[in-house]
């Protein structure tokens, strides 16, 4: 099971290596311009200007989170909650997590699981491709936001904490490790990935509006804890709260499920 | 292991909702025998083969190859299968050596670089071919690289859906050189095919699905035999009608004429003809494919 899982997994990563690698130079080369702006804004004092520019009703949806936002620790830090960076992301961990169907529309899987090849290998070929690039691509963007914030922070400015990012970077991983087993799940039930994608794709979109009329408007508040963005919350972290561990193991729970129900579907279907 | 089948299918089924795609399957495959598996588009070929591969799973009944159930001891029993499918899903943007490479790894097996290089050579494939992404290959090309994935690992058994699709007739000679070759060497292989003489000339056996059932499992011989001779009698004077002995059927005559089907040993119609004037004698051995071609029409006509 291992060495074929590897095989695999080597296989795979071969064929997506390019739009990864693309991925994280974008993302890592973002951050570390975002520390740039925020160098400039600094300079320029240009927080409190742009602070205002933000309408009352926003102020007021987003709380104290807005005014930690509209500071040089919040500018630097956009790149882990920004909706570009969080699409890119999803995109990129439901591109990996829809192989298996991939493999079953193109009949490549008559060609590798017709040799002694356990099925549960390509679920796991998935996860750990899942894992291991979208978190080298967050320690890719991480190295990127230490780098400008080593070589270009004044030195009248606090530097935000490490903790800070670590705990934002844990926050974007923990999502799209979720919405890619939910995309695993559904690859692993269909025979084509723009099936599987599609379900994962407006999957997260609904569920990332959802969260967001749950936080504007009272009445379906309660309705918005289904969504998994619920509970990927990095407004607080950039105003100095400390990493809601149990928001982190509510998505990773997720995700678990998502894995294995995409075990157990894949191990059980027809090809 | 000689008592212990290549292929052993038990009351097989598959259903898919109301549609039944093989029902009640029966029947075992020799080692080191050659076996056709026959039968027209939906007869369920397919569905077969890819239950003993585990890719489908029975509704009920079961496989095993070489004594490892095809579902419970998967892995076993694929370990001793090499596998050509009917549309090889190549990736256009793999190479031909890396797509070898690749399932000889995954395989797990060790594949003998010379073994493959000598059956790259059988099938006029160039190192320079293999060295080219697959989306340059042509069908037939892509088959070839398909029948050279099957045969490189030398397993002992071979299953082997529509082989000949897409090569040409030089490149369908050397194939049939190689399955003649496996076998002369214990291979066993399961081909499905469409093309009856190539069945009628490298199989030992075949099975004939109709409607997902097996109607016909018989050594190419036992078929011709079922049909029966055709005779055909000139006499050098008139002679009246025959009273037939059994086996014999009369399809035509005339006064100088007889047009017979004999089924089973041609004593009998020779014992009768010992006393007739006969000026010349035409026995006529069917071809396979005039005995199935009855076969798959009352299936079309069902």
């Amino acid at each position: 099971m291992i060495r074929a899982t590897l095989v695999l997994a080597s296989h795979s990563f071969r064929r997506i290596r390019a739009i990864a690698v693309a991925i994280a130079v974008v993302l890592a080369g973002f951050q570390f311009l975002l520390t740039q702006v925020a160098v400039v804004l600094e300079r320029d004092q240009a927080f409190g200007a742009l602070s205002s520019l933000v309408p009352d009703f926003m102020r007021s949806i987003a709380g104290p989170s807005m005014v930690a936002f509209m500071s040089f620790g919040g500018i630097v830090a956009l790149g882990y909650f920004h909706p570009i960076v969080l699409a890119s992301l999803l995109g990129l961990g439901i591109a990996i997590a829809t192989e298996p169907a991939a493999e079953i529309e193109s009949r490549f899987d008559d060609l590798t699981l017709t040799r002694p090849v356990p099925r549960g290998a390509v679920i796991a070929r998935s996860v750990i491709l899942l894992v291991a690039i979208v978190g080298s691509i967050l320690v890719l963007m991480a190295a990127a936001t230490f780098t400008g914030l080593a070589c270009c922070t004044p030195s009248t400015v606090q530097r935000p904490p490490v903790a800070l990012f670590r705990a934002l970077a844990i926050s974007l991983g923990a999502i799209v490790w979720c919405w890619g087993a939910l995309a695993l799940a559904a690859a692993a039930a269909v025979r084509r990935r723009a099936v599987a994608g599609s379900l994962a794709g407006v999957g997260a979109l609904a569920g990332f509006l959802l969260d967001y009329l749950g936080r504007v408007w009272d009445p379906i508040s309660r309705i918005s804890r289904l969504s998994p963005f619920h509970y990927f919350e990095p407004m607080p972290l950039v105003a100095g709260s400390p990493l809601d561990v149990r928001n982190v193991g509510i998505l990773f729970t997720v995700g678990v499920f998502g894995v294995v129900a995409a075990y157990v579907i894949f191990d059980r279907r027809d090809l | 292991m000689p008592d212990i089948p290549a292929i052993r299918i038990d009351h097989l089924s598959k259903r898919y909702g109301r549609l039944t795609a093989v029902r009640d399957l029966t029947f075992d495959v020799r080692p080191s025998e050659i076996f056709g598996f026959l039968g027209v588009n939906g007869a369920g070929k397919t569905t077969t083969i890819r239950i003993l591969l585990d890719l489908v799973r029975p509704s009920s009944g079961r496989a095993a190859i070489f004594g490892d159930d095809c579902q419970a001891c998967s892995l076993a029993a694929r370990a001793r299968v090499g596998y050509l499918p009917g549309e090889p899903g190549f990736y256009g943007d793999m190479t031909g050596e890396s797509t070898l490479d690749l399932l000889g790894r995954i395989g797990g097996t060790r594949v003998d670089p010379a073994r493959r290089r000598a059956l790259l050579d059988r099938l006029e494939f160039h190192a320079g071919d293999l060295r080219r992404r697959m989306r340059e290959y042509s069908t037939g090309m892509k088959r070839k690289l398909g029948i050279v994935s099957a045969f490189q690992a030398d397993p002992p058994l071979l299953i082997l859906d529509e082989p000949t699709e897409g090569l040409d007739p030089l490149m369908q000679e050397a194939f049939y050189d190689l399955v003649v070759d496996a076998r002369r060497r214990g291979r066993t292989i399961f081909m499905s095919s469409h093309v009856l003489p190539e069945v009628e000339r490298v199989c030992d056996r075949i099975g004939l699905l109709r409607g997902g059932e097996l109607v016909l499992r018989a050594t190419v011989p036992e078929v011709r035999a079922l049909a029966g001779r055709r005779v055909i009698v000139r006499f050098t004077a008139d002679v009246a009608p025959p009273r037939l002995p059994p086996g014999c059927e009369l399809l035509d005559s005339g006064p100088r004429l007889w047009d017979l089907r004999v089924r089973g040993s041609l004593g009998p119609i020779t014992g009768l003809l010992a006393s007739l004037p006969v000026d010349d004698l035409d026995v006529q051995v069917p071809h396979l494919e005039e005995i199935l071609r009855t076969y798959y029409a009352s299936e079309t006509r069902a």
